[in-house]
């Protein structure tokens, strides 16, 4: 048995002040000076610790206060109270709420799952990866067993072509040969970013990221330097440019390298394939309404791999989009369908922002998922895209550290991971590629009221 | 000449419940300006201490403004009230070591009207500069 694949975390303090949902405003005016105030009393020493960051002018009070109400409820004077933050509830936008995005904070600093303590208590059901439950019914038993190592759960993925059948000559020896194929020990590929500020520490804390996790980054050809060359063997290579601009000892070296979708790409891969045959070309598309019916055509004409884009709200490019979960869905029953489902790797991403939607993407059809706003949350990005209009970074990421950057990716990485495996775990799968298109294991909202109401409306 | 075309770095403490949308609002002038204009947004104006306003004028303000919401409105009640106590309290304190005290200024935002912050600072920007550069600038890290 292989060993088991872990990541290791470790506490990576933020750089800045969080921004807490709630906040505490204290009055100083009228206090009475009692011997034993409640300030002195915090458990947490909220009030002993107080510091100032003047970069935002935000204190440290609301990120170290744990909600106790304990000085709430015990100054004489009521002079002091808790109030919701209204920059807390601005933060990022309808998709990118502040509940994910503090929950990614969370993750990054800690390593750790975040943990409400107080059971769900959000809506029954929502749009996108909402409106769909995975089957729980292994749950019975201790699903953190997964986690810590007492029951064997892969997360492997392959990403390459698959035989369907071996074939053999009249001596018995092998007379195909197999395509090469890429092992990720983990589900997910580090995404180029729709926007981030300038600057080289987000790439390479991002590449350091995939080093650690022993999976890949997507890096455009334009973006590659010199100094990149040392993560050769964690670079997939998109190709924006000439493939002839490439040096020949990249090329060679590279064991990943995505082309974009054009009607000549199987062509382009062909010609790849000739320099490095050991290469696994990926073929990057925007998910579309045409994606299931584009998918099925080069699969037929050779694709190793496709990496389906939706944007940055898991919707294709369309007029009435589709969700990425419902496309991906169609594309997935028609290469069943065809009879050529497991000949091709697929790749999904675009509004990948929870570690459940990368348990529930994969049960809708995809192989493994391209991650990347996540990525920059982690360095501690507010999803605010002033870097989009031209404004200074809130944060200052253009500065970021890579050693800082990649052990905060590795972290929020690691808390994906536990994710998974406990949900594995709860569905009694053992095998992160058995998940694959195992639709029949979850449910889904619209399927469901479907069923239940559609006869309703019947009359006669 | 108005405080935008004397080259002024100013900050601006405001509460947020004047202007839902201030996140959005005060972009165009964060584009404008770079660093020369900061903006702090705050829960209440009640928030705001000496310590707050100190550090912003050792950190390179020329003019710091605190916005409050309009007298009787306060989301805490008594927060625009206590604001005004601590602005004047910290104009003493700045007055003691040497600078003016109308480097901080206290504006409460109209009564009665949604408020946009972008056009409220611009109101204030567009003010006589009654004050030129602050000599704490540039002689702190």
């Amino acid at each position: 048995m292989p060993a088991k694949y872990h990541i290791h975390t470790a506490q990576a303090a933020n750089r800045f002040q969080l921004i807490t949902r709630s906040g505490v405003i204290a009055w100083e005016e009228g206090c009475l000076k009692c011997p034993s105030c409640v300030k002195k009393a915090c458990v947490y020493k909220v009030y002993e610790k107080r510091g100032i960051d003047s970069r935002q002018m935000l204190e440290s009070l609301d990120s170290v206060c744990k909600d106790c109400f304990r000085c709430v409820q015990g100054c004489p004077k009521q002079l002091i109270q808790k109030g919701f933050n209204p920059s807390y509830k601005a933060l990022g936008d309808h998709y990118w709420t502040p509940e994910i995005i503090s929950g990614l904070w969370y993750q990054a600093e800690a390593g750790r799952i975040p943990v409400s303590g107080g059971g769900y208590g959000g809506a029954f059901s929502g749009p996108g990866f909402d409106a769909m439950w995975t089957d729980m019914s292994e749950i019975v038993r201790p699903t953190r067993d997964g986690i810590h190592g007492r029951e064997y759960i892969s997360t492997t993925t392959d990403i390459g072509r698959k035989l369907m059948a071996l074939e053999f000559d009249e001596t018995g020896a092998l007379s195909v040969t197999p395509p090469p194929v890429v092992e990720i020990p983990l589900p997910l590929l580090l995404d180029m970013l729709p926007w981030s500020p300038p600057g080289m520490g987000i790439k390479l804390a991002i590449l350091e990221g995939a080093k650690s996790l022993g999976t890949f980054a997507i890096i455009r050809q334009s973006d590659f330097t010199p100094a990149m060359k040392e993560y050769l063997s964690n670079i997939a290579l998109y190709i924006d440019g000439q493939v002839s601009d490439i040096e020949p000892s990249v090329l060679s070296a590279l064991r990943l390298i995505e082309l974009p979708y054009s009607k000549e790409v199987i062509a382009a891969q062909n010609t790849l394939k000739i320099t490095n045959s050991g290469l696994v070309t990926i073929i990057r598309m925007d998910l579309s309404p045409d994606s299931a019916e584009e998918v099925v055509r080069l699969t037929k004409e050779g694709a190793e791999a496709i990496h389906l884009v939706a944007d940055e709200y898991g919707l294709e490019k369309s007029d009435r989009p589709l969700f990425i979960k419902e496309r991906t869905r169609d594309i997935h029953l028609r290469l069943v369908e065809a009879g050529v489902r497991d000949q091709i790797t697929l790749i999904s991403g675009g509004g990948i922002a929870m570690a459940e939607h990368v348990a529930k993407q994969i049960i809708c059809g995809s192989d493994l998922l391209s991650v990347d706003i996540p990525l920059l949350i982690a360095m501690e990005c507010r999803v605010c895209r002033r870097c989009k209009e031209g404004i200074a970074c809130p944060v200052e990421l253009e500065g970021v550290d890579p050693v800082w950057g990649a052990s905060r990716i590795r972290n929020l990485m690691a808390g994906w991971h536990n994710q998974l495996l406990e949900i594995l775990g709860a569905m009694g799968i053992r095998e992160v590629k058995r998940l694959r298109g195992e639709m029949g294991r979850a449910m889904f909202f619209e399927d469901l009221e479907k069923d239940i109401f559609a006869t309703l409306g019947r009359r006669g | 000449m108005d405080q935008k075309n004397a080259g002024l770095n100013i900050s601006i403490f405001f509460c947020q419940q004047i202007d839902p949308n201030q996140d959005v609002n005060r972009r165009a002038l964060e584009r404008e300006l770079g660093n020369r204009i900061r903006f702090f947004p705050l829960p209440c104006s009640g928030r705001i201490d000496s310590l707050h306003l100190m550090r912003a004028l050792e950190s390179g303000a020329d003019k710091v403004y605190v916005i409050t919401c309009p007298e009787g409105a306060c989301h805490y009640r008594e927060g625009n009230m206590r604001a005004r106590k601590r602005v004047a309290y910290t104009q003493g304190l700045i007055e003691e070591i040497g600078l003016e005290g109308e480097r901080l200024e206290l504006i409460m935002a109209p009564a009665g009207l949604p408020v946009n912050i972008d056009e409220l600072a611009r109101d204030l920007l567009s003010s006589e500069a009654t004050t030129g550069p602050s000599p704490v600038r540039g002689k702190t890290a």
